[in-house]
């Protein structure tokens, strides 16, 4: 047989094509995104940065150059110079439109189907082996989301709960799931698009679930993250269901 | 409590959407037993000469039907010539283009595609009616989440095989989607196994099985002879 299956084809999916600057402009805008880089950090050094991602001075000046034009860092002159985050990436709302109308709602719940399998594992490593200084770390990642007055903010203070939710759990590879998969979906979560996605209760949500992990409940935590999970699915469907078929209510009848 | 207008409406659109796909189905796998019957000359077991043609039939198909993204004949293996090839099955590719599938058909392999098991097939091989199957992960098979319609093949009498088609599920969605959003309230087709083909809201999703006993929840058989489809709906509260 000289064509392979789709799932043989996950071995041989393309590489990424984009142009290596463009990938490491996606890198650290996804970063901020995700609240992995705050607003007012330093980005390290150039020389640093070429060494990191494996690209040459060019390639790299010509990301930042992208990522300045765009509004998303600065570069200060002087001893205490560099390059700086000073703004969130605006979220692309067409992308995010186009993304709605091309996933479909199967498509849709086998995310959340994966996310939960990830969660619910996360959840209990988390009861097992977080510790004191954690809870305290979660709790007032929790309270962050609330606290948020943008939507641009929302995206990546729920993100940054969850990543070290799996942080907690001592897995680094759960944590890399943590990341794929909220950087497939948490701008879809809190761009508003069609229906408003309400902060309060993510948030009650999110606080209920550390004191669920920090009493060690691990069969309580376990049902709080899958609601949480399924609660969010129900609200990309939602979406995906206003901007996809709103028409459809009228000509069915 | 009688079904409302719209569920009577969207149940009517969709038993004759599906009709329309079963009665292509039933076509296609008279046309290969036709076809089959003219080239086989009096031979009992399919050969490779039996095969003449049959890639025109799924290639029409295909042509005709765009809701599918496969289709063609699986063949038993008990009716087919050593050496020969035991089904003929085309989909359609990425660019549009139809091209033949393969799949691994030696018993014992690892990726060993053992189709004469599957409820497409053995299902239509034990009732002699047509079947729907799904949603399912056809692994190695065509590897998707999908549908398979498949109807009995039968030459000179005797089952030979099956014909029929796969229908992706993210293609199926927009197709029916408005037939059942008419329908206010939450509602849901399933399958003979009572699995979710659509559902119209977060309420029902693809792929779940309705576990029934919610006295609220009301079922509507669609009449499509054998494929075992239902609509399941929830009335909404009258407000008058």
């Amino acid at each position: 047989m000289a064509s392979s299956t789709p799932f043989q084809s996950q071995i041989y999916r393309s590489l990424p094509e984009i142009e290596r600057a463009d990938a490491i402009v996606d890198r650290i805008s996804t970063g901020i995104t995700l609240g992995m880089l705050k607003v007012g950090e330093r980005l390290p050094p150039e020389a640093v940065l070429s060494e990191m991602f494996g690209v040459g001075g060019a390639t790299l000046r010509e990301a930042l150059g992208e990522l300045r034009e765009r509004g998303v860092v600065e570069t200060r002159r002087g001893r205490s110079g560099g390059t700086f985050v000073v703004n969130q990436p605006q979220p692309q709302t067409d992308t995010i439109r186009d993304w709605f109308l091309s996933t479909s709602i199967s498509e849709i719940r086998d995310i959340g189907d994966e996310h939960s399998a990830i969660a619910a594992t996360t959840v209990r490593l988390a009861c097992e082996r977080a510790e004191a200084h954690d809870f305290d770390r979660l709790q007032e990642l929790a309270r962050a989301l609330v606290l948020a007055t943008t939507p641009e903010e929302r995206a990546p203070a729920d993100s940054r709960f969850h990543i070290e939710l799996a942080v907690s759990a001592q897995s680094p590879r759960l944590t890399d799931a943590e990341i794929r998969l909220q950087e497939e979906t948490v701008q879809q979560l809190w761009t508003p698009l069609a229906v408003a996605f309400d902060p309060e209760s993510a948030t009650a949500e999110h606080l209920e679930l550390v004191r669920a992990v920090s009493q060690d409940q691990p069969e309580k935590a376990q049902k709080l993250v899958l609601e949480h999970i399924r609660r969010n699915l129900f609200h990309l469907i939602d979406t995906k269901l206003t901007l996809g078929y709103a028409q459809s209510i009228q000509d069915g009848q | 409590m009688n079904p409302t207008t719209e569920v009577v409406h969207a149940a009517n659109a969709l038993t004759s959407w599906f009709s329309g796909v079963s009665t292509e189905v039933k076509k296609l796998s008279r046309n290969v037993a036709t076809r089959l019957e003219g080239n086989l000359v009096g031979k009992s077991k399919v050969d490779m000469a039996a095969l003449v043609g049959l890639d025109e039939l799924s290639r029409e198909f295909l042509t005709r039907n765009t809701f599918a993204v496969g289709a063609g004949a699986f063949f038993a293996a008990e009716s087919v010539e050593e050496g020969s090839r035991a089904l003929e099955w085309w989909s359609r590719k990425e660019s549009g283009a139809i091209g033949r599938l393969d799949f691994d058909l030696t018993p014992g392999s690892h990726r060993y595609y053992n189709y004469e098991k599957l409820p497409f097939f053995s299902t239509a091989a034990s009732t002699g009616e047509q079947t729907l199957w799904g949603p399912y992960v056809d692994y190695l098979g065509f590897e998707e989440y999908i549908l398979t319609f498949a109807a009995p093949v039968s030459v000179h009498g005797n089952f030979t095989g099956v014909a029929g088609c796969d229908i992706r599920i993210k293609d199926l969605e927009p197709l029916i989607m408005p037939k059942l959003r008419g329908i206010p309230g939450d509602a849901a087709l399933v399958n003979a196994s009572n699995r979710v083909i659509l559902g119209n809201s977060g309420m029902y999703l693809v792929g779940e099985r309705i576990k029934s006993g919610s006295p609220d929840q009301h079922r509507m058989a669609l009449d499509v002879p054998h494929l075992g489809l239902s609509l399941i709906y929830t009335p909404q509260p009258q407000t008058s």
